[in-house]
């Protein structure tokens, strides 16, 4: 993902100004007196693998952990550019050791990390995001990204002309795949013989090799783009080409893509840092259900972003539609008949795939062209 | 240089005086830190109480060096590994690949062979077979410059980034050997318990860093008395010499470039016997194999002084970090403006060992009218 220590290091000296314009981003709020309840119990900090600043992935979780600091009226100490690894034990330990029994880490690879610095603080309550090990004091916390993938996918479906869709994607793992599938699902239910390339990157945020990805997708013929990055690059490279483009995690980028932006699978994550730190107040570590917690659609974790203009009204009642299916469980995205890209049924006619096969997702749907390692 | 009536001039030290070596880096290290503190009293933080949370979060505290040691453990690897090469003119710029290789060597080792040997010889097999993963991935760069003169500072920095995306293959393209079989998340196969350490108490740190420090006073110790040693530095001051000299050139390039990578090699099994016990792509994100080049540089290529380095840059990482966890938190940008301004420093600082600063007052030629 980088190398961005050494890089930094070498560029500090002349970066000294720039960086003073950023930097003031995780100072912003001062310690501010307990509004309603008591929460001086509590001490909380969370452990980004990037920066707010990212406009994406890390951002929303900004986003939702400023909802908690004005809900309980505390103070969240923000540790942002933490590699995964085994160096953010070192980080996990200092911060438990300091006091802090609510620590929320934001990364997958701080899964390995997390758990052993839960057994270490067993008093401590950590919460870890995208991950699947859990101990007494650790729970972990996702959500169904894929409903609103579905959503989108509609809108992307809808808005291409070449029925030729593409899709840059970060790591071919189970959470990438199930968002490619879900978009490729929601394009082809109104572009029956849409298809959906593939251009994986192995990289969550390097906007650079984004960019030439979604160029690449562009120069084969697609006029829709969709994507599973942290950054906007995507965005940029359809921009550029005239084509439209869906983005991901976040929608506060939207109006700098007038006329290209579609629309984006969003996350909030706000509720459930409420959640947790108003259960961990009352002495309950885990707020969610046996300390894994998959929020969605129907409890507000997953949203779908604004519309872009060229998302027509149609397509917008059309999808308004769905969403009112999704959140009252009439309509769920992985329903079958499903036939995977070899042309395989995986899902048989009229079966919901359950949430334990979702989340172990090995296969591209039809109209998928794209490949993934096989086990 | 004029300022005013005064001439500044910098001039060649023919020989440095012992004190300086020391001198130097400490002045070096108190200007940056001068330097950054201006910068934190610009940005509304405490100079006094930064450095003071800093060193404490980095160095002094029981919790900042255990860290800061567990963090040093590859760092000094990585940099014995690149003052050997670089002390004979090679410049291996390699060793964050070869660190990768060790890492998936050592992997090999502590998942299909660890389980057969007790613990008392597994770790040993573990760490020798990383290193010697880490000295093959450096054998093509060292063939093509000892036969051919092919620089080696490109071909070491090009298979960086292949040993990067081999380990990603492992992990996120492929579901081989490396990757855990019982779950569909990206994860790397555990190494057998048997070759792996358990950390001094519930600190960070590994007795890895033991055999890292063992490994330099060592290399120092061999370095300065073996025939090896001696032929090397010869080499270093004067390939031609040497060659007239009887010595093997083509030999001695092959033997320390091999030899460089199987430290760096090192590094990453010893990522793999401490904290990962895995092939882990979080090793990716750190940089250590060219943080070893940084440490080795500042070390002057000294075995000794590398161990020293190792142990400063691994705090200011660990403590940069710990900036933040603050009711005024400093910026992770500006902790890493100030790591930054501490390594420019010390490394600027050499033109004042090997220079001597001179400043004369200019007669100022008045023309009379």
């Amino acid at each position: 993902m980088k190398m961005k220590h050494l890089k930094g290091i070498a560029l500090a000296a002349a970066a000294v100004v720039g960086l003073a314009a950023c930097g003031g981003s995780s100072s912003s709020t001062d310690t501010t007196a307990a509004a309603g309840g008591d929460y001086s119990n509590l001490k909380v900090a969370v452990v980004y693998i990037g920066v707010p600043g990212d406009a994406g992935y890390t951002y929303q979780h900004d986003q939702g952990i400023a909802e908690l600091e004005a809900e309980l009226g505390i103070t969240v100490t923000r540790l942002e550019n933490i590699p995964e690894g085994a160096e953010s034990a070192a980080t996990f330990d200092q911060l438990a050791s300091e006091g802090y029994n609510l620590i929320f880490g934001t990364s997958f690879g701080y899964m390995d990390p997390m758990i052993e610095t839960a057994a270490k603080y067993p008093n401590v309550c950590f919460e870890h995001a995208t991950g699947y090990k859990t101990a007494p004091n650790m729970g972990t916390y996702f959500g169904a990204a894929e409903e609103a993938r579905y959503l989108s996918g509609i809108a992307a479906g809808a808005a291409s002309k070449s029925g030729k869709l593409g899709y840059v994607a970060a790591f071919p793992i189970p959470e990438v795949v199930r968002g490619l599938n879900a978009f490729t699902l929601g394009a082809r239910s109104v572009n029956p013989k849409a298809t959906v390339q593939v251009a994986w990157t192995s990289t969550w945020f390097d906007p650079a090799k984004e960019k030439e990805a979604a160029q690449s997708l562009l120069q084969a013929g697609a006029d829709v783009l969709g994507m599973h990055q942290d950054s906007t690059a995507t965005g940029e490279a359809a921009m550029e080409a005239g084509a439209k483009w869906v983005g991901y995690n976040s929608d506060t980028k939207a109006g700098d893509f007038p006329d290209t932006w579609l629309t984006a699978p969003i996350w909030d994550w706000g509720p459930y840092y409420i959640k947790a730190a108003k259960s961990f107040a009352t002495g309950t570590c885990l707020a969610g259900d046996s300390g894994q917690y998959y929020g969605n659609m129907a409890d507000g974790t997953v949203k779908l972003g604004t519309f872009g203009s060229s998302v027509t009204a149609e397509t917008q009642a059309l999808i308004a539609e769905k969403t009112a299916a999704i959140i009252d469980g009439s309509f769920a995205p992985f329903t079958g008949p499903i036939k995977d890209n070899t042309g395989k049924e995986v899902i048989a006619a009229g079966v919901v795939a359950p949430l334990g096969d979702l989340l172990g997702m090995q296969y591209l749907v039809e109209g998928v062209i794209g490949e993934i390692p096989k086990s | 240089m004029i300022i005013g009536n005064f001439r500044i001039e910098l001039e060649p030290r023919l020989s440095s005086p012992k004190w300086l070596y020391l001198a130097v880096p400490a002045g070096s290290l108190v200007f940056a830190f001068i330097v950054g503190g201006i910068f934190l009293a610009l940005t509304g933080h405490s100079p006094i109480g930064t450095y003071g949370s800093l060193i404490s979060h980095g160095y002094t505290s029981s919790k900042g060096i255990t860290n800061t040691l567990g963090l040093a453990t590859p760092l000094i690897c990585t940099g014995l590994a690149a003052a050997f090469a670089f002390r004979m003119n090679l410049f291996n710029i390699g060793e964050e690949g070869q660190m990768y290789l060790g890492m998936i060597g050592s992997a090999w080792a502590g998942i299909a062979l660890a389980g057969h040997l007790p613990h008392v010889l597994a770790v040993p097999t573990v760490l020798i077979i990383g290193a010697a993963t880490g000295a093959f991935w450096v054998l093509l760069p060292a063939i093509l410059r000892a036969k051919l003169g092919t620089s080696e500072i490109v071909s070491t920095l090009l298979l960086n980034y292949v040993a990067l995306n081999l380990v990603n293959y492992f992990i996120y393209g492929s579901r081989g050997f490396f990757r855990d079989p019982t779950t569909s998340f990206p994860q790397g196969r555990g190494v057998e318990e048997t070759a792996r350490f358990h950390s001094f108490g519930t600190s960070n740190t590994y007795p890895t860093v033991i055999i890292a420090v063992l490994l330099a006073v060592a290399l120092y110790w061999f370095m300065k008395r073996s025939n090896f040693g001696y032929e090397t530095s010869v080499f270093a001051d004067s390939p031609n010499t040497a060659r007239y000299a009887g010595m093997n050139a083509t030999k001695l390039t092959l033997s320390v470039l091999l030899f460089s990578g199987a430290l760096a090699g090192l590094a990453g099994a010893m990522y793999v016997v401490g904290p990962a016990g895995k092939v882990d792509p979080g090793l990716l994100q750190i940089g250590l194999g060219y943080a070893g080049i940084v440490v080795a540089a500042l070390a002057r290529y000294n075995f000794v002084a590398v161990v020293l380095t190792a142990i400063l840059f691994a705090g200011l990482r660990v403590g940069g970090a710990s900036l933040q966890i603050s009711s005024n938190p400093v910026p992770i940008a500006i902790a890493v403006v100030l790591q930054g301004s501490v390594l420019l420093f010390a490394l600027g600082g050499e033109i004042f060992r090997r220079n001597r600063l001179r400043i004369r007052r200019v007669q100022q030629v008045s023309v009379a009218s």
